[in-house]
């Protein structure tokens, strides 16, 4: 293991907590109170540290929703998440996971119609979802979570999608708080 | 036959007491489980039952701090219930406080607010740390 390269392209980046593995309820609780605590140290507005605290749980419990209703096994149920600063001291929240392909196309063509929308139009829209049927936002998946989060974020979400050798995709998203 | 609630919170899920005589129901702290309708299902069928059996007023007292998309759309379907009630004449009424240092709370009530024509007061208040 090369851990100097990994802890040098950490701090190259300014990513302050970074995970990667398989995710589990209570470690979504675990590592949340752990970039809160961080969070409480740092000269950032309460309200900006529950965005991005908000951000994260979104982000890491879409993934959790996917992979169950993918029903893939621990292995492939794993999440990469890592929260960053940018240069004007933005945070960055990311997130990643595997996914089947035209899940991951259907997810970025999601996100990208949504950063045409302003502020009122993506308040409009959360309503809208926030007033559908319980089975039928089941269904739907993430819909309000992505919502959510676009709404917090201070520039529109940039999705990604790489294919795998396995036929598969790897999908993740970043916000800006 | 008891029709209290009394929940205790943990670091995902708000702590709920709901009291039938003296028609409260209060909630505090933090709500992000994975799937809310486990926790607020009961709180959902306590609700219906006040307002379909009791006659007096039912206020409810939130001290709700940071709540997840699914805990929002709970939430909602009980204000729904509340709100329906109030145009069938029922007195009911959300006292909502706030740590005023965190403006985030106090929108994400306004937004419920928004929503409801009963009486729903916001109130930030100090938090002492």
């Amino acid at each position: 293991m090369d851990l100097l390269t990994l802890r040098e392209s950490y701090q190259r980046q300014r990513i302050m907590l970074c995970f990667n593995g398989p995710i589990s309820r209570s470690l979504i609780e675990e590592i949340g109170n752990a970039l809160r605590n961080y969070l409480n140290g740092q000269p950032t507005p309460p309200s900006s540290a529950m965005d991005v605290f908000a951000v994260y749980i979104e982000m890491t419990q879409n993934i959790r929703h996917y992979a169950r209703t993918r029903q893939y096994s621990e292995e492939q149920a794993t999440a990469t998440i890592a929260v960053a600063r940018d240069d004007a001291d933005h945070y960055l929240i990311s997130a990643g996971n595997l996914v089947e392909i035209e899940d991951g196309q259907r997810l970025v063509e999601v996100v990208n119609s949504l950063a045409v929308l302003d502020a009122s139009e993506l308040k409009k829209a959360y309503k809208q979802q926030l007033r559908r049927p319980r089975d039928e936002a089941a269904t739907s998946g993430a819909g309000l979570g992505l919502l959510d989060m676009a709404r917090k974020s201070s520039r529109p979400l940039v999705p990604a999608l790489q294919p795998l050798p396995s036929g598969q995709g790897f999908f993740s998203l970043t916000a800006t708080i | 036959m008891t029709h209290d609630l009394n929940i205790p919170g943990s670091q995902s899920t708000p702590a709920i007491q709901a009291d039938w005589q003296a028609g409260s129901l209060c909630m505090q702290g933090d709500s992000y489980p994975e799937n809310s309708y486990e926790l607020f299902n009961q709180v959902i069928g306590w609700t219906e039952r006040f307002l379909a059996d009791a006659t007096h007023p039912l206020t409810l007292q939130l001290e709700l701090v940071y709540l997840n998309t699914s805990s929002v759309k709970a939430m909602m379907d009980i204000f729904d219930l509340l709100e329906e009630a109030h145009l069938d004449g029922r007195e009911v009424r959300v006292i909502w406080r706030f740590d005023d240092r965190n403006e985030r709370i106090g929108e994400l009530a306004e937004e419920f607010r928004e929503d409801c024509t009963f009486d729903f007061a916001i109130t930030p208040m100090r938090v002492s740390v």
